[in-house]
Formats: C-alpha cells, sequence, structure tokens
C-alpha cells in the first residue's frame, strides 16, 4: 500500500541515539529513540507536552558524603549542573520550564558491601526535582540490578526494564574534568 | 566595617540554594532574585557591592539585567558577574559590550567564586 509503512519500515526510519554517561540529548523529532544502560547512573527524562520536546541525561556523581558537609555539597553542585545543562537545552528546543515533568530512571545499588552511590544518586536527583517544582510522572530507581531505559522524547513515553543479569561497568565521573568556575575578567 | 553584600539572581531554586550557602559561609551577606525582574525591582532600593548573574531566565534574561542597570540609574559601575553553564565567546562579548564585568563557567568552584568576588569588589 502506498503511503502507508509496515512496523518494520516504522522502526527501521527510527533513529536510536544512545545517551552516555555525562552527556545529555533534546529533540523534538518525534522519530528520535533515547537509550540508555544504567547501573549506579541516574536518567532523568524531561518532557514538554505542549512543545513536544523531550530530553535526557545520564549521570553519576562520586561517592556518597561521609559526614563531610563539603563532600556532600560538591556532589550537590555537579548534580546540579547535570540538570541545569538539560533544562537550559529543553528551553532552548522551545521548552517551557512551568510544563516540565520527569521520569526517573537508575540509582542500583549494584553491589553488595559498596557505597550506596546509587541511592546518593537516586537521593539528588529526586530532591533536586522537587526543589525545582518539576513533577516526576514515573520513576524506578534503587535495587540491585542495571536497568534499560528507552525514551522517545517528542511524545514523553519511557520504557524501563530490569537486566536481572547483564554487568554494567560505570566509573564515577564528574561532568566536567577541566578546571571550572575560573574568572574570565572582561 | 559592614559586609560585603552580593546579589544573586537565578532562576533555579537549587542554584539558589547552592549560592547561598557558598557565599555566606565565606562571610558575604547574600541576597537573592529569581529573575532579571525581581533582581531591577530589589535594586530599587538596594545598592549590593557584587552582583552575580546567571544568563538563561525566564522574564527578564541576564544580559537584560545588565544592559538595562549600565544604562541608567545607579548601579553603573556595581561590579557584575555572569555565572552561566554557557561558555561561548558569542555570549561573552555580548554580556562583555552590554557591560559585565567577568563571566565564571557553572559548575562554580565556592572558593574560586569568593576569590572572584574579592577581586572585583569595589
Amino acid at each position: 500500500m502506498p503511503g502507508v509503512m509496515t512496523m518494520a519500515q516504522r522502526a527501521a526510519k527510527r533513529n536510536r541515539i544512545s545517551v552516555m554517561q555525562g552527556t545529555r540529548r533534546v529533540t523534538g523529532n518525534p522519530n528520535v529513540v533515547f537509550t540508555t544502560i544504567l547501573g549506579s547512573c541516574v536518567t532523568a527524562c524531561l518532557f514538554d507536552k505542549h512543545a513536544s520536546v523531550g530530553g535526557m541525561n545520564h549521570f553519576l556523581l562520586s561517592e556518597p558524603p561521609q559526614g563531610s558537609g563539603h563532600k556532600a555539597q560538591e556532589i550537590e553542585r555537579y548534580g546540579v549542573y547535570a540538570m541545569e545543562v538539560l533544562i537550559n537545552d529543553m528551553l532552548k528546543a522551545g521548552a517551557q520550564r512551568q510544563y516540565l515533568s520527569a521520569h526517573l530512571y537508575g540509582g542500583a545499588n549494584l553491589h553488595q558491601g559498596m557505597q550506596a552511590i546509587g541511592t546518593a544518586n537516586s537521593t539528588f536527583a529526586t530532591n533536586f526535582l522537587a526543589t525545582e517544582g518539576i513533577p516526576v510522572i514515573h520513576a524506578s530507581l534503587g535495587g540491585r540490578a542495571a536497568r534499560r531505559v528507552e525514551f522517545r522524547p517528542a511524545s514523553g513515553l519511557a520504557r524501563c526494564r530490569i537486566l536481572i543479569d547483564d554487568v554494567v561497568f560505570e566509573m564515577p565521573v564528574k561532568q566536567k574534568t577541566e578546571p571550572v568556575g575560573e574568572l574570565e575578567l572582561f | 566595617m559592614s559586609k560585603t553584600q552580593i546579589l544573586t539572581v537565578d532562576d533555579s531554586p537549587s542554584m539558589r540554594m547552592l549560592l547561598r550557602v557558598a557565599l555566606t559561609e565565606r562571610g558575604y551577606d547574600v541576597e537573592q532574585a529569581e529573575d532579571g525582574l525581581e533582581a531591577l525591582d530589589w535594586l530599587g532600593d538596594n545598592k549590593p557591592h557584587v552582583i552575580i548573574t546567571d544568563i538563561n531566565m525566564p522574564r527578564m534574561d541576564g544580559f537584560e539585567l545588565i544592559e538595562s542597570l549600565r544604562t541608567e540609574g545607579d548601579h553603573q559601575t556595581v561590579p557584575i558577574l555572569v555565572l552561566s553553564t554557557e561558555s561561548s565567546d558569542e555570549k561573552k562579548n555580548r554580556a562583555r559590550s552590554a557591560g559585565a564585568t567577568g563571566w565564571i563557567v557553572k559548575p562554580f568552584d565556592p572558593d574560586k567564586l569568593a576569590a572572584a568576588v574579592r577581586r572585583v569588589a569595589l
């Protein structure tokens, strides 16, 4: 039938983009699917239903605070940065802050006995969205298993599958490794 | 001597909290606005020693705020530091020609931010 695509043709036309740790992607293209695999990392999938624009980030903040207020603040600063750059890219693509909603996935504690990095990441992301007044439509956080997430940015639909037997390797990296916060005087 | 007073302008409540904690801990008196318009409103009755502003904000962004302050009124010489996730030359040039004093790329380091404030504070 001319003009009608089969399921296979539609699937082939879809553009799957993997969102790597420390990066983010934003688009309103209905053919794009963002995918990512998470262990302790967290992904926030943001969506503005009026603009039909969505975005995904993928971050892992360093080890959880060990009673040191300084360390906790550092985690917070990098987390806020990871979220802010995603939100800014959403706004540039036509989204409006007050229409944003979110899905949150990841934050598993993969290995027993290790510091609860996943929990620290989940807690940060949950608190951040609450503070910013961005409603969470759906969240699947914590546990001990890795996750595969698919997100369609133009429709805001997300799917999260638990990967029981898969081993996910990830290293905590700061969102920026170059020197940050330097003053450039005009 | 009274404390150095800083006005921070940022639309993100999380960022406002981080800035308040970082600067208050380092001995500064911190006032906050959530966009350019709220900043202008507060600046109608107050004269901070330094202004730190974000760029991307609703209602009135950082560029418009700087332009407005430099065009007329009591704040034509107050040091204004831009604190933004942006780092393109185009945006920096726009801030420079609007009359900003300097530019700091996020994420910020609290000690470096305090050093920057000390450096520009009148």
